[in-house]
Order: C-alpha cells, then structure tokens, then sequence
C-alpha cells in the first residue's frame, strides 16, 4: 500500500518539495544519505519501542487472564456454587425431622470452610478500586450473620422449638437476597475484566506490522534505488537490516495468529465454563426448591413447584445453559448428551416427590428428598451435581492448556522485537555509513 | 521506477512517506475500541404477597347445628362433603407449623402438635376411624380465607377468629377457644401496658384481627407486619421490634421458647377460635361441629388445651357452642 503512494509522482514530488526543501533542505549526496540513515536508524527504534510495550502488553494481559481474572471468576462462581449449596443443606437437613442427618451437615461444614477460603483468596487477587471490592466485603460482613442464624436455629432445633425454623427461614432470606446477589454481582463484574483482556492479549497488532512493513519497503527501496544509481552489488548493510525487520514482523504475526487461536480456545471454554457454572447454580436452586415446597408444607398453594421447573427448564431446554455450553465448546456433544441424561432422571424422580406430596404421602416424598438410593430424588440430584462438576473441572483444564499455550507464544515477543530492532538499526549505522565513507 | 528528480536517488522523503502511513495506520488502530461482551447469568427474581383488607361490619353470625348424633365413620351420608373427603382417602387440614403449642412442627419428630392439630386429627378420626388420614397444609396467616376460596383445602384449624368480615366468604364452627389480644415484651424492658410503647415497633402477623386492632389504637404505635408472629419474635431477639402483639395463647408459645420475654397489658381485644370451611359446605360445618360438642361432652377438648395450654393462667376453657339454627 505504502509503496503505491511512493510510486504515484505526483504526491512523491508534492511530499518530496515540503519535506525536502521546508525541513530538511537540499545538500550533497553524503548530507541527504546521513538524513535518510537518521530517519532509518529512528525508525527502527520506534519499531523496537512498538514491539516491546506491545508485547509486553499482550504478556500481561493474558498472564492477569490465566493467574488473577480468571481465578476470580470461577472463584466467584465456585463461591457462589458453595453458598447455594450450604443453603440447600441447612433446609435438607431440616426437612428430615430429628436431628439432620450428619451427611447434610458434613456437607453445609465443608461448603462454608470452602466458602471462607474462597472469599479469602478473592479478597487477595482484586487490586485496589477494583469494581468487585464492595460486592466482595458485602459477602464478608454477611456470611457470619448468616451461620449465626444458621446455628442459632439448630440450637433451637435442639431444644425442641419451632422458633428454629423462622431462624432458618431468615438465614435464608438472607442468603437468597443478599449474599448471592452480592456474589452474581462478583462473577459479573470479573466476567467482564475477563473479556476485556482476552480482547487486549488478542487485538490485531497494527501498530507493529505497519511501522514494520514500511522500516522494510522503505530499505527496500533505497538498497534497490542506490544499486541502480552506484551500479554495486547488494548492500550487505541494508540487506542485513532488511532481513531483521521482515523477522520481527514475521514473529509479531506468527505470535498474534497462534495468540489469536489460543485466546480464541479460551475464550470459548470460558463461555463453555460459565453455561455450566450457571448450570450448576440453577441445579442447586432447584433443589433448594424441591426442599422448601416440602419445608413449607403447602402443596398446591404459594410455595409452589413452578420454581423447580423453571431453573430446570433454564438448564436443558434447546436455548438453555447446556445447550450454551455445548455452542461454545462443540467438544462438550457427549458430556451434555449425558448431563441432559442426568437432568431427565432427576426430573422423573422429582415428580415422582411431587405425586407423592400431593397424593397425601408426605413421609414417603421426604424420604426420597433426603434419601441417596437409586431412584430416589436426592440420589438423583447427586448424580447430576457430580457429573456437572466433572465437566466443570475439565473445561477449567481445556480452559488452563489455551491460556497457557497463548501466553507460551507471547512471553517471547518484547525481547525479540528488541533485539530484531536493535540489530536493524546498527546494520542499518553500518551499511549506509560505509557509502558515506566513499564519499570522503 | 521513475527517475530521480534532479540530483541522484537519494531523498529523505521516501522512507518519510512509508513511515508516515505507518503511523496514521497505528494510531487508527489504538482508536478501533477493544470489544468483548461478557456472558451474564440470570438473575433470581422475588415477590411478595398482597393483602387486602376487607370493608368493617359488625354483626357476627352463630354457627349452624349439628344434625342428630354423629354417623360413625363408615356410614357417611352418601354425596355429602365427608363422603367425598372419605372417598379421596385423607382429609386436606389448613394449619400453621410455626405456633408453639398451638400449632406447630416438633423438630424432634418431624411431625405437627398442638391444640388446633388435635382437632385437626378428632375431625379426621369421625371421618375416617383413624386420626392420621391428614394431608397438613400450612398457610401464611394472610392466605386462610383464600386457600379455602381455592379449594386448596378442606377446613383450616389455624387460630382462626371469627369476625363478622370473614363471615362473608368463610362458614366457621361454633367457637373451640377464647383469646384476647395482649403484648410480648422483653422482661428487662420495663413495659406494662401497651401505651408504654408509643412510638416503638411493634410487629404482629399480615392479615390478622390483631394488626387492624392495633393500627386503630389511640397509642400512636409504629405497627408493621411480617407474615407469621415467629418472625415477628426473631425481629425480638434482634432488637428490630420492641414488642410482639398477638392474642394470649400464641404469645405464651413464644414466652415459652425465650424465657427472657413475658406477655404484659390489658386484654384488647377479645376473639374466638373456629374451624373455617366454605360456605357452600354447610353438611361439613354441621359434622364438624357434631365432632366439637363430643369434644366439649368426653372432656377431650379441655384436656387437649389443659396439655398443651397449661402454663397459661388461667388455662383458656373451651368455648359453649351456639346456633343459629
């Protein structure tokens, strides 16, 4: 392109007339090859300059993805994942009568201590005025309220009262209104940081390729022009400097293309990631519901069962989240074909709770809720959470494997474009400065 | 190539134009804005019940009379509403699980107690030779007249006081229990009656005779609602309510549960209990309340409030039946 403006003579004369005669002023042949070398040797450093802060740029961009941005997201999300769960478990435990069982509470013990060491690490990886701090300090001051009126209620529980289960219902108000939103609000602000990275460590690198392509056409055209008026051979200077500015450009675009796909890859596994992750939520939502219809103990009336088939509809229905997954990630076709497999089961023996809540058999329809044999609700509902965290899991490593191999193409970048345009530069010091030479 | 102007190839403005279009290319590139939309998740939604209270009224209806002695369980007469609920196989009971002795869930077992549960279960055994044919629903205080307009359920036995306003779309039994209306109160707050809490917070359940009550008091009282008294007495203990009215028997289940809190005042408003059903079940407010005059003759039913109510003093006594008919 440069060179079909340098070739039309109308804009050259145009150019050569301002920039000649207004700047520069005429000289002898040696003054104007010391102005050309200047304007060479300039050129070659901004191109390094260029190179390196933009490859550094890229550098650090997709090394926040892999090590701060991208652990904050899927850190949320498992944060929430826990949270959600802890309050599925607290109302489980309680649906049983008795004491809860000690599976729901190991289960409720180990989602707060996960949920603890997560909002820890959170805390660690935001920077300071970093959008998600608020949200993250609402969690904080928020979760021990939230045990507290977790334990008070199995104190009570204990003792026998029914106050216990208004203390329950007010942790979990608590929980549904104010911590997860806070939460969802994390997972959205650092999905954002995310994109906007990917989109940093993956831009067309413009900048580096023009200058570059024009440092090369421009030597180009002066090894040829001075050939042809000193009828010599190849300067080896010049053709040194050539050859070291086409590798620089040749790496940036190598690196940017292999970036490009990487990023690419792990862009897509994390929209895969989050499908599943908000899979994962409104499985646990609807478990969450499948056990306060029964806490509640209102069949057919305001605590109703439309909310289990809501989030369940979220999940499978052809639009949904697996189906989400499964767009982004076309690898997940037999993972989603078996968490849709998973779902339709669990569905089955919900409705088998439902029928028989409904039908008057309330003991009979707890007993499959908390239960973990086959066929009954609980068990069902475990199949399904364990096999969406297996495939969590390996989109998160597909996810590792892209954002590593994307920052491997990169990290080199900043140094090679430094020492191509270094070297340019002195070859170019050398090559012209030796025809100077001729003229003394 | 054309030929160089004048004197020789070389010419600074060559290599000058290149890296010109250069940087125009480069500093167009920085200005193209860097996209990337991130996915967000849906959000939960809420929302909350509404509750409409009717036009006041004041003449209260008695009952209707039962119709000769009560036909044993298996002899129903046949197309009546007991032969239908019989047929189904379980009596649907609208009840509350969250008022200590009256009615509630016993987190031991799991399984619903008190005294408007034992009626619940001398209904189900007149109907069916055995206590335990009940599906229990339990329903937000606000929500007893409509499960009933709904179909949702059978009768509710959840302290339901008879008002004449209710009497619109409700049939009730003859009365089962007396209450008043007093104050929970801290026992360190050095409250006595009801106009030492002018200005305070006081929290009573939606929908109840006690909140128009209470708003209609000349003490100047900040009433609020919540949908049932249990949460009202976790906003207590929280310090967010200075008081907790209701009616006397569902106050001393709370005292019950928090010794540091005691029920104080004047009675303010005297109200009795009875099983709602739907007005166009009048065979079934005649059985039910065949059923509550054998409760009041065996004995059963001062026993059952003796158990359950017995820390009050005095024990509430059950109410005499009257008709209309």
């Amino acid at each position: 392109m440069s060179t079909d403006v340098a070739t039309r003579p109308p804009v050259r004369r145009a150019v050569g007339r301002v920039v000649g005669f207004g700047l520069l002023g005429a000289g002898t042949t040696p003054g104007r090859l010391l102005r050309v070398e200047a304007v060479l040797v300039l050129a070659a450093l901004v191109l390094g300059v260029l190179g390196v802060l933009g490859g550094m740029s890229r550098v650090s961009a997709v090394h926040d993805a892999r090590t701060r941005v991208a652990a904050l997201t899927t850190g949320a999300a498992d944060l929430y994942q826990s949270l959600a769960d802890a309050d599925a478990m607290a109302t489980t435990g309680y649906v049983s009568g008795g004491l809860e069982p000690a599976t729901a509470r190991a289960r409720y013990d180990d989602d707060i201590q996960r949920a603890g060491r997560l909002l820890t690490n959170a805390a660690g990886l935001l920077p300071a005025g970093d959008p998600a701090i608020a949200a993250v300090s609402t969690v904080g001051e928020q979760l021990p309220v939230y045990t507290g009126l977790v334990e008070n209620a199995r104190a009570l529980n204990r003792l026998g009262l029914p106050l216990g289960q208004s203390y329950l219902a007010s942790a979990s108000k608590l929980m549904q209104t104010r911590i997860l939103p806070a939460v969802q609000e994390v997972r959205t602000a650092e999905s954002a940081t995310l994109a906007v990275t990917y989109a940093r460590a993956a831009a067309i690198p413009f900048a580096v390729l023009a200058v570059g392509l024009a440092v090369f056409v421009a030597l180009a055209d002066l090894a040829l022009r001075e050939r042809r008026r000193t009828n010599r051979v190849l300067n080896i200077g010049l053709t040194v400097a050539g050859l070291a500015v086409l590798a620089c450009v040749a790496w940036w675009a190598v690196a940017a293309i292999t970036a490009d796909v990487r990023v690419g890859g792990a862009r897509a596994h994390t929209v895969a990631g989050a499908a599943l992750d908000d899979a994962r939520i409104a499985v646990l939502q609807a478990r969450s519901n499948e056990s306060l219809v029964l806490v509640a103990r209102n069949s057919g009336g305001g605590s109703s069962d439309a909310a289990f088939s809501a989030h369940m509809d979220d999940v499978v229905n052809d639009f949904g989240l697996l189906a989400a997954a499964e767009r982004a990630d076309p690898e997940l076709t037999d993972r989603v074909a078996a968490l849709r497999g998973a779902a339709t089961a669990w569905g089955a023996a919900h409705r088998d709770v439902r029928r028989l809540d409904d039908g008057g058999q309330y003991p009979q329809a707890v007993a499959s809720v908390v239960g973990h044999g086959p066929g009954t609700s609980g068990g069902a509902f475990d199949a399904l959470d364990a096999a969406l965290d297996r495939t969590i899991g390996e989109e998160r490593n597909a996810f590792a494997v892209d954002v590593e191999a994307a920052e491997g193409a990169l990290v080199a970048l900043p140094w090679i474009s430094a020492a191509l345009a270094l070297l340019a530069a002195g070859a170019v010091i050398v090559g012209i400065g030796r025809r100077v030479g001729e003229y003394r | 190539m054309t030929a160089p102007h004048r004197t020789g190839g070389v010419n600074v403005a060559r290599p000058l134009v290149y890296l010109g279009v250069a940087a125009a290319i480069g500093l167009g590139s920085l200005l193209l804005p860097s996209t990337g939309a991130a996915p967000t998740p849906p959000a939960p939604a809420a929302t909350a019940p509404t509750n409409t209270p009717g036009v006041a009224c004041s003449e209260v209806k008695e009952s209707l009379r039962p119709e000769g002695p009560l036909p044993p369980p298996g002899a129903l007469p046949a197309g009546s509403t007991m032969a239908r609920i019989a047929a189904r196989g379980r009596l649907i009971a609208g009840v509350d699980q969250g008022k200590y002795l009256v009615g509630y869930r016993n987190p031991i077992t799991g399984q619903l107690e008190g005294s408007d549960i034992d009626i619940v279960r001398r209904i189900a055994a007149a109907i069916f030779g055995d206590p335990n044919r009940v599906q229990f629903v339990v329903l937000d205080i606000a929500d007893r007249q409509g499960s009933l307009d709904r179909g949702q359920v059978d009768l509710v036995v959840n302290s339901f006081s008879v008002t004449c306003d209710r009497q619109r779309t409700v049939e009730f039994s003859t009365a089962y229990m007396a209450a008043t209306a007093r104050v929970l109160v801290p026992v360190n707050s050095g409250v006595r009656e009801v106009e030492d809490l002018a200005g305070k917070r006081v929290c009573t359940s939606a929908g109840s005779t006690t909140e128009r009550m209470l708003r209609a008091l000349p003490a100047h009282l900040d009433v609020y609602t919540l949908p049932g008294i249990p949460d009202c007495m976790v906003d207590l203990q929280h310090g967010k309510a200075a008081s907790v009215s209701s009616d006397d028997v569902l106050l001393a289940g709370l005292a019950a549960q928090d010794p540091q809190t005691h029920v104080v005042g004047r009675s303010l408003l005297l109200s009795y209990y009875a099983v709602g059903m739907r007005r166009d079940t009048p065979d079934l407010v005649r059985f039910v309340n065949g059923v509550l005059e054998e409760t009041r003759a065996d004995g059963s039913l001062a026993a059952s409030d003796q158990r359950w109510l017995g820390r009050l003093n005095p024990v509430p006594r059950p109410a005499p039946a009257r008709y209309r008919d």
